[in-house]
C-alpha cells in the first residue's frame, strides 16, 4: 500500500513537473510576462532589504526625523534627498524603501485570505451544486452589487477605533502594525466574492471531466475528490487570479490610506501621499514618487498575472 | 431629414408599446421589487456595524474635553440613541421612507439638507465621465481588436494595463500638479469658481473648466477597464463562423465589424460594466477627494471619518440605490441589445 502510494506519488510529481516546464518555457517567451516577473522581484527584493538599503529608519523611530532637526523640511529633490523631504520632515526615499514591505504584506496576505475563503467557497457551490450552490451565488451576487468601496471605509473606521491604532503585535520576531492588519482583514472580507465565483465556475467546469468520473466509481470520497483531484487541475487559474489580486489589494490600500483611513504611524505608500496632499503645491515631489511606486508595483502585478494567464491556460490565448 | 425623424419617431413608439405590452414592463417591476430586500440587507449590515461599535456621541467625544453625563444623556436622548439598535434601526427605516434622513450628530442639522445639494455634483461628474468613456473605448477597442497585437494594438493594451495599475486618485494629483499648478490652465478644486473669480469668464465655461480633470481621471479609469473588456470578447467574436460567413458573402467590412460583430461582443461585457459602473458610483469619494468635489464622495469620507453615523447611513443608501438603478439599466440595455436573451 505504502509503496504504491509513493509509485503514484512520483508519477504524478513527474508529470505535473513537465506541465510546469512547458508553462514556464511558454511564460518565458512572453516579453510582458518577464518583465512582470522581473519588477515583482526587484519589489520584493526591496521589501525584504529595504530597511537596509534606506539612509534614514523608517518614521517612528526619531531618527527618521533627522532632516527635520536639520531644519530641512519640504527640500525638494537633492544631491542630499534624492527624493526630497516630505511636510514631517522625512526623507521621501527612505519613506518609499521602507514602505515597499507594508505594500508586499498588504498584497500577500489580503490576497491568502481572499484566495483561501473563495476556494472553500467556490469549491463548495461548484462541486456540490444544488441549493448550496444556489444560497452561496445569491450571496456573491449581493456582494457585487455592493458599495464596497464605503463599506471598507465604515469598517476601517469602526474597527481602528478601540484597537491601539499606531502599536503593533509581534509574529515569528517581525513586529507588525494592528492598525494596517486590521485594513487588510477589511479588505479581503470584501474582496472574496468575485474570485469565489471564478474558482466555482472552474469546479462546474472539471467536476464533469471523466476522470473526476472514475475516481468518483473507485469510491474517492468527497473531500479527495476537491482536494487531490479537482484542486490542482484548476490551479493554474487560480495563481493567475491571485496575482492581478495583489495588485488590486496594493492600489486598494493606497486609497483607503489617502483618503486618511490609514493608520498614520505606518508609512504606507498611500498614508506618505496622505500626509503631503494638503501641501502639495509645495511638496509636488513627495506626491509624484510613491506614486510611482505603487504604478511600478501594482503594474509589475499585473503584467506578471497577463503573463501567467497566457502561459497558464493557453486555451485562453486570443 | 424630417421623414427620417419622422420615421425615427415612430419606431421608437412602436418600441414602447411593444414594450409595455410585452414582458419587459413586467421584468423590470420584478426587478425593482427584487431591490428591496438587497438594499434592506445593506441597510442592516451598515447600521448595525456602526452603532454595535459603540455610542456614536461617546464615540466622537472621546478624546475630548469632558461635558457632564446629564449633557450627554439629554443629547442621547435628542438623537434617540438611548433607545435600543433593533429600535434605532426601525425608526430610522421609517424616517426614511418618508425621505427624511434624520439629524447629523453635528449640530444636529437635517441630513437632508447635508445630502440634498450634493447629489447632483456626482451625478453629473458620473454621467459626463461614463458617456464619454463609452464613446471613446468602443471604438478603440474595436480598432484594437482588428488588428491584434499590431504596433497600435500593443500600445493601446500597454496603455490599457497602465490604467488599471495606476492609482485613481494620483492619477488626480498628477494632473493637478501639471495643469493646474505648474501651467495654470486649469483649477485644481471645486466644481465652481469662487464669487468673483470665474474660470474663461463665462459660468457655463467655469462649470466645463472644473469638470474637465475630474472626467478626465475617470474617463481614464473606466477607459482602461472597457478597453480591455470590449477587446477580448471583440477578438473571440471576429473569429467565430458567422463573421466568416459574414465577410465571405461580401457585407462591407465596416458592417461586419459594427453590425455583426460589436453587438455580440458588447453583450457580455455589458454585465461586467454594470458592475464596473456600480464601482465607479461607489468609487466616488476617491476622485471627489483629490478635487474638492461637493459631491457624496467627498462629504462621505468627512462623514466617516468624523463618525456621524445619520449622515453615513444617508449616504449609502443613495449611493446603494443609485448602484442598484445603474445595474437595472445595464441589463435593460442587455436585453435591448441582444434579443437571444429571454426574460421570464
Amino acid at each position: 500500500m505504502n509503496q504504491e502510494n509513493n509509485k503514484s506519488n512520483a508519477g504524478r510529481k513527474r508529470r505535473s513537473a513537465s506541465q510546469w516546464a512547458v508553462a514556464w518555457r511558454r511564460f518565458i517567451r512572453n516579453k510582458a510576462g518577464v518583465v512582470g516577473l522581473i519588477i515583482v522581484l526587484a519589489v520584493v527584493f526591496v521589501g525584504i532589504f529595504g530597511d537596509f538599503l534606506a539612509p534614514y529608519p523608517a518614521f517612528p523611530d526619531p531618527k527618521a526625523l533627522t532632516p527635520f532637526y536639520n531644519g530641512e523640511v519640504r527640500t525638494p529633490p537633492n544631491s542630499k534627498y534624492l527624493l526630497g523631504t516630505d511636510v514631517l520632515g522625512t526623507d521621501v526615499l527612505s519613506d518609499i524603501l521602507h514602505g515597499t514591505k507594508y505594500a508586499l504584506y498588504v498584497g500577500v496576505v489580503v490576497t491568502a485570505i481572499t484566495m483561501a475563503i473563495a476556494i472553500v467557497v467556490g469549491a463548495v457551490a461548484g462541486y456540490f451544486g444544488s441549493w448550496i450552490d444556489n444560497v452561496l451565488m445569491r450571496i456573491t451576487e449581493v456582494f457585487l452589487v455592493f458599495p464596497s468601496l464605503l463599506f471598507i471605509l465604515i469598517f476601517v473606521r469602526v474597527f481602528t477605533l478601540g484597537a491601539g491604532v499606531g502599536t503593533s503585535f509581534n509574529f515569528l520576531g517581525i513586529s507588525i502594525p494592528i492598525g494596517l492588519t486590521i485594513v487588510i482583514l477589511v479588505l479581503a472580507v470584501f474582496n472574496w466574492p468575485g474570485d469565489a465565483r471564478m474558482v466555482r465556475g472552474e469546479f462546474l467546469r472539471v467536476r464533469e471531466l471523466e476522470f473526476v468520473e472514475a475516481e468518483k466509481a473507485l469510491g474517492a470520497s468527497n473531500k479527495r475528490i476537491i482536494f487531490r483531484h479537482i484542486l490542482p487541475n484548476i490551479l493554474s487559474s487560480i495563481i493567475v487570479v491571485a496575482s492581478l489580486t495583489i495588485a488590486y489589494a496594493i492600489l486598494l490600500e493606497a486609497g483607503v490610506s489617502f483618503l486618511g483611513f490609514g493608520d498614520v504611524n505606518t508609512m504606507t505608500w498611500g498614508q506618505i501621499l496622505e500626509n503631503n496632499f494638503s501641501d502639495m503645491r509645495i511638496v509636488w515631489w513627495a506626491e509624484l514618487y510613491p506614486g510611482i511606486a505603487i504604478l511600478i508595483t501594482v503594474f509589475g502585478f499585473n503584467l506578471l498575472g497577463d503573463g501567467l494567464s497566457d502561459a497558464l491556460n493557453p486555451r485562453l490565448k486570443d | 431629414m424630417l421623414k427620417r425623424l419622422r420615421a425615427l419617431a415612430s419606431n421608437v413608439l412602436k418600441r414602447l408599446r411593444a414594450l409595455a405590452g410585452s414582458s419587459m414592463l413586467r421584468y423590470i417591476v420584478r426587478r425593482l421589487l427584487y431591490m428591496i430586500p438587497v438594499a434592506l440587507g445593506i441597510s442592516i449590515i451598515a447600521f448595525v456595524t456602526m452603532y454595535a461599535a459603540g455610542n456614536p456621541i461617546s464615540l466622537i467625544r472621546a478624546g475630548k474635553p469632558n461635558v457632564d453625563q446629564n449633557t450627554l444623556n439629554a443629547l442621547r436622548a435628542y438623537y434617540g440613541l438611548d433607545k435600543p439598535i433593533p429600535i434605532q434601526y426601525l425608526s430610522w427605516l421609517t424616517n426614511i421612507l418618508q425621505l427624511n434622513f434624520g439629524k447629523s450628530l453635528y449640530g444636529g442639522q437635517p441630513v437632508n439638507l447635508i445630502i440634498g445639494p450634493k447629489i447632483w455634483p456626482t451625478i453629473e461628474l458620473q454621467v459626463v465621465s461614463l458617456l464619454i468613456a463609452f464613446a471613446i473605448s468602443i471604438p478603440i477597442a474595436v480598432y484594437s481588436a482588428r488588428k491584434p497585437y499590431s504596433k497600435q494594438d500593443v500600445t493601446v493594451t500597454s496603455f490599457s494595463l497602465f490604467g488599471v495599475s495606476m492609482p485613481t486618485f494620483w492619477f488626480g494629483l498628477i494632473l493637478i500638479i501639471v495643469f493646474s499648478f505648474t501651467l495654470g490652465w486649469l483649477p485644481s478644486a471645486g466644481a465652481q469658481g469662487a464669487a468673483g473669480f470665474v474660470w474663461w469668464g463665462n459660468p457655463v465655461l467655469d462649470q466645463i473648466a472644473h469638470l474637465i480633470l475630474p472626467v478626465a481621471v475617470l474617463v481614464y479609469v473606466s477607459l482602461a477597464q472597457n478597453i480591455r473588456l470590449i477587446r477580448a470578447n471583440m477578438l473571440e467574436v471576429l473569429r467565430s463562423d458567422y463573421i466568416l460567413a459574414a465577410r465571405a458573402s461580401g457585407i462591407s467590412e465596416r458592417k461586419v465589424v459594427y453590425g455583426y460583430a460589436l453587438r455580440n461582443a458588447i453583450t457580455p461585457a455589458l454585465t461586467f460594466l454594470g458592475i464596473a459602473l456600480g464601482g465607479m458610483i461607489a468609487g466616488a469619494p476617491m476622485t471627489e477627494y483629490v478635487f474638492s468635489w461637493p459631491g457624496l464622495g467627498r462629504q462621505y469620507v468627512s462623514s466617516t471619518l468624523g463618525l456621524d453615523f445619520p449622515t453615513i447611513m444617508g449616504i449609502t443608501m443613495i449611493i446603494t440605490v443609485m448602484t442598484l438603478i445603474a445595474n437595472l439599466i445595464m441589463d435593460i440595455l442587455y436585453v435591448y441589445i441582444d434579443p437571444r436573451v429571454r426574460i421570464r
